[in-house]
C-alpha cells in the first residue's frame, strides 16, 4: 500500500541495540556538520601536513631518489622531536577545527530546545554528550591520531623491526598524546557550546581561551615572576604532557605531572559546565 | 478492571527548595486523559517527573506498571513526547528530523525512514516533509512535533499544549487528528492544555491541578451521560400548566420565567413524551437543549476549592 494511504499503526520490529545508539546521532551532526563546503575544504587542508610528512619519511629512506638530488639516506632526523612537531601543527588545526565544529553541534539544540524531544526518548545525557563528542573527537583523531600512527607505521616499515621496536615509545607518546587533546578538545568544544549559545560568539572564545590564556599566561609571569600563569595556557600544558610522553620534555613552564594535573582539573570543570548546561529546559507550570 | 497507565502514589517533587507537586494520588485507566490547571498548578513538572526527568521526592509515580525512579528508560521507549515550546532543529528537513527521532527510539535506519514518510503523511505533513522545519509555519511545527512523538508507535503519548497558537482551522485539525488517535484505540493520550474546549472534545477523563494537588478528578464521559437528562425548554401558548404536566410525567421541575422550564427526564422518560405532551396541549416548544455541567463550570468549581 502507499505511504500517503497508510493510516497510522503501531511498531512491533525488533530494535537496535541501545549500546550503540550514540553514533544516531553522531551520524546525522556529521551530515550537518560536512553541509558547510568551507568546512570541508579545511577539514581536507588538515591532512596537507601529515601528507607532506609521510613523503618526507619515504623520501628520507629512498636511496635512489635522493641521489638524484645529491642526497644520501637520512638526511631528516626521525625522532621524538619531530613527532612532538608534527603534533603541535596537528594540534592548532585540531583547535581551528574544534572552534567551527563544536559550536555547530549543542548550541542550535540548546537553542531550538531540542534536548526534550532527545532525552525523552530512551536516550540519557550521557549517551547525548557522547553522541556529540564523538563527531569532534572522531574529526580530531583523523586528524592527529590516524596520521601520527601512519606516520610511525610507515618509518617502521621503512626502517624496520629494529626501529620499531626501539621506538615504540613514540607510538605509545603519540597516542596518549592525541587521546589527551581529543578529551580536552572535545570537552571544551561542547561546553562552549552549551554555554555560549551564539555559534559565532561560543567559536571565538575556544579561539580566544588558546590565545588568551597564553597571553594572560605571558603577563602573569612576567609581573609576578612566576610561573603560575603557565596554568591558564591550554596549549602550553597539553605540550608539556606530550613532551613528557614522547621522551621529549618541554623544558620551560610546569613539570609534566602538574600539567597533566591542571589538565584533569581542567576537564573536571568542563564537564562540570556540561552539565550544568545540558539539562532539560524546566517550566514550572 | 484495566490496569492503570499512570499510577501516582503520594507524590511529592521538589525543584529546588519549591515544593512543585505536592502528594499527588491519581490512578488513570482512560484512553485519552487531560491535564489542566493554571500556570502554575505543576502540570509540565508532572510530565517532566512521568518522563523521567525529575526525581519524586516522595512517593510514587508508575507509568504503564514502571517505576519512574527505576525504570526511566523502559517508560521513555514506551512513550511518545510532544513538547509544548519549539523543540526542532532549524535548518533539517522534517523527514530526517522525523526519522532521527524513530531512531534514537530504537528502530532501524530502514524502518526508521519508511515510518517517518508515513507519520508525516498522517499527521498531514506529506507534501512537505522534504521542506526544512525552519521554514514551517506555526501549524506545521506542531504537526511536525506531533509526528516525531508518534513514529515509533508508543503506547502512551503526551501532548503539551497541542493547540497552542494555532488558528482556528489548525486547531480543528489538531483536535481532529488527537480523535482520530483516540479512536484507533491502540495508544493512551495525555493532554496537558489550557484550553478547556480542547479537553472536552478530546478527552474520557480530566484531572484539575492547583497549586501541585489535584484538586479535580472528572471522568467527562460519565459525567456527559449523567447529566445529559437535565432539559431546558422555551415554550410559547403554554397557559401555565405545561410545567404541572411535566411533573405529572414524574420530571422534577421547576419554572424559571414565564415560558421557561427547567427539568430532569428521569429513567424512562425520554424527550419524545415531553414533544407528545407539548403536541397533545398545542404548546410550541421553541427551544430545546440539553444542558450540563460544562468543563468550564467543572474547572471554575476547581478552582474555588
Amino acid at each position: 500500500m502507499a505511504v500517503y494511504k497508510r493510516t497510522y499503526r503501531g511498531y512491533s520490529g525488533p530494535l537496535t541495540s541501545p549500546t550503540w545508539r550514540f553514533t544516531v546521532l553522531q551520524r546525522y551532526a556529521f551530515k550537518a556538520v560536512f553541509k558547510s563546503r568551507l568546512l570541508l575544504i579545511g577539514y581536507v587542508a588538515c591532512f596537507f601536513a601529515p601528507l607532506a610528512l609521510i613523503c618526507a619519511l619515504y623520501l628520507n629512506q629512498n636511496a635512489t631518489l635522493l641521489a638524484m638530488v645529491g642526497q644520501k639516506t637520512g638526511f631528516m632526523k626521525i625522532d621524538a622531536a619531530l613527532f612532538l612537531n608534527f603534533l603541535s601543527v596537528q594540534g592548532v588545526l585540531a583547535g581551528l577545527v574544534t572552534a567551527f565544529v563544536g559550536p555547530s553541534l549543542v548550541a542550535p539544540d540548546l537553542t531550538n530546545g531540542a534536548l526534550s524531544v532527545y532525552l525523552a526518548r530512551p536516550f540519557s545525557r550521557s549517551e547525548y554528550i557522547l553522541g556529540k563528542g564523538m563527531v569532534l573527537g572522531t574529526m580530531i583523531g583523523s586528524i592527529t591520531l590516524l596520521p601520527g600512527l601512519l606516520a610511525f607505521a610507515v618509518q617502521s616499515s621503512l626502517v624496520g623491526w629494529t626501529w620499531f621496536v626501539d621506538n615504540l615509545y613514540l607510538g605509545v607518546g603519540i597516542t596518549l598524546s592525541c587521546l589527551v587533546l581529543i578529551a580536552v578538545l572535545m570537552l571544551m568544544g561542547l561546553a562552549m557550546s552549551a554555554f555560549v549559545r551564539w555559534k559565532i560568539v561560543a567559536g571565538a572564545l575556544i579561539l580566544a581561551s588558546f590565545a588568551a590564556g597564553k597571553g594572560f599566561a605571558a603577563v602573569i609571569n612576567e609581573v609576578m615572576r612566576t610561573k603560575i600563569g603557565y596554568f591558564l595556557d591550554v596549549q602550553h600544558l597539553l605540550s608539556t604532557v606530550s613532551g613528557a610522553l614522547l621522551h621529549h620534555p618541554v623544558t620551560e613552564g610546569t613539570s609534566p605531572w602538574a600539567a597533566a594535573l591542571a589538565l584533569v582539573v581542567f576537564c573536571g570543570f568542563l564537564l562540570m559546565l556540561i552539565n550544568r548546561k545540558l539539562r532539560v529546559c524546566e517550566v514550572a507550570g | 478492571m484495566k490496569p492503570p497507565v499512570i499510577e501516582l502514589d503520594n507524590l511529592h517533587v521538589k525543584i529546588g527548595k519549591r515544593e512543585i507537586l505536592r502528594g499527588l494520588n491519581l490512578e488513570l485507566r482512560g484512553l485519552t486523559v487531560g491535564l489542566l490547571g493554571p500556570n502554575g498548578a505543576g502540570k509540565s513538572t508532572l510530565i517532566n517527573t512521568l518522563l523521567g526527568f525529575w526525581k519524586p521526592t516522595q512517593g510514587t509515580a508508575r507509568v504503564m506498571g514502571y517505576d519512574v525512579r527505576t525504570d526511566a528508560r523502559k517508560i521513555r521507549a514506551n512513550i511518545g513526547y510532544m513538547p509544548e515550546n519549539d523543540s526542532f532543529i532549524a535548518n533539517m528537513p522534517a523527514i530526517s528530523f522525523v526519522r532521527m527521532a524513530a531512531e534514537l527510539s530504537g528502530l532501524p535506519p530502514d524502518a526508521a525512514l519508511e515510518r517517518a514518510h508515513e507519520a508525516l503523511f498522517y499527521v498531514g505533513l506529506g507534501e512537505a516533509r522534504y521542506r526544512v522545519l525552519g521554514a514551517y509555519s506555526l501549524g506545521m511545527k506542531q504537526m511536525a512535533k506531533l509526528a516525531q512523538a508518534i513514529v515509533h508507535g508508543p503506547k502512551l503519548v503526551i501532548l503539551d499544549e497541542p493547540t497552542n497558537g494555532l488558528d482556528p482551522q489548525a486547531r480543528v485539525r489538531m483536535i481532529k487528528l488527537i480523535q482520530e488517535m483516540r479512536a484507533l484505540g491502540n495508544m493512551h493520550l495525555v493532554i496537558c492544555s489550557h484550553l478547556l474546549r480542547d479537553i472536552e472534545e478530546t478527552c474520557e477523563e480530566a484531572v484539575i491541578l492547583k497549586a501541585g494537588q489535584v484538586v479535580h478528578y472528572s471522568n467527562l464521559e460519565e459525567e456527559r451521560s449523567s447529566n445529559r437528562r437535565f432539559v431546558e425548554l422555551e415554550t410559547e401558548g403554554d397557559d401555565g400548566t405545561f410545567a404541572d404536566a411535566i411533573e405529572l410525567l414524574g420530571c422534577a421541575c421547576a419554572v424559571t420565567s414565564p415560558g421557561k422550564i427547567k427539568t430532569v427526564l428521569p429513567e424512562g422518560i425520554e424527550l419524545r413524551d415531553i414533544y407528545r405532551l407539548a403536541a397533545d396541549r398545542d404548546v410550541q416548544l421553541r427551544r430545546l437543549n440539553f444542558r450540563r455541567d460544562s468543563l468550564e463550570d467543572i474547572f471554575l468549581k476547581a478552582m474555588e476549592k
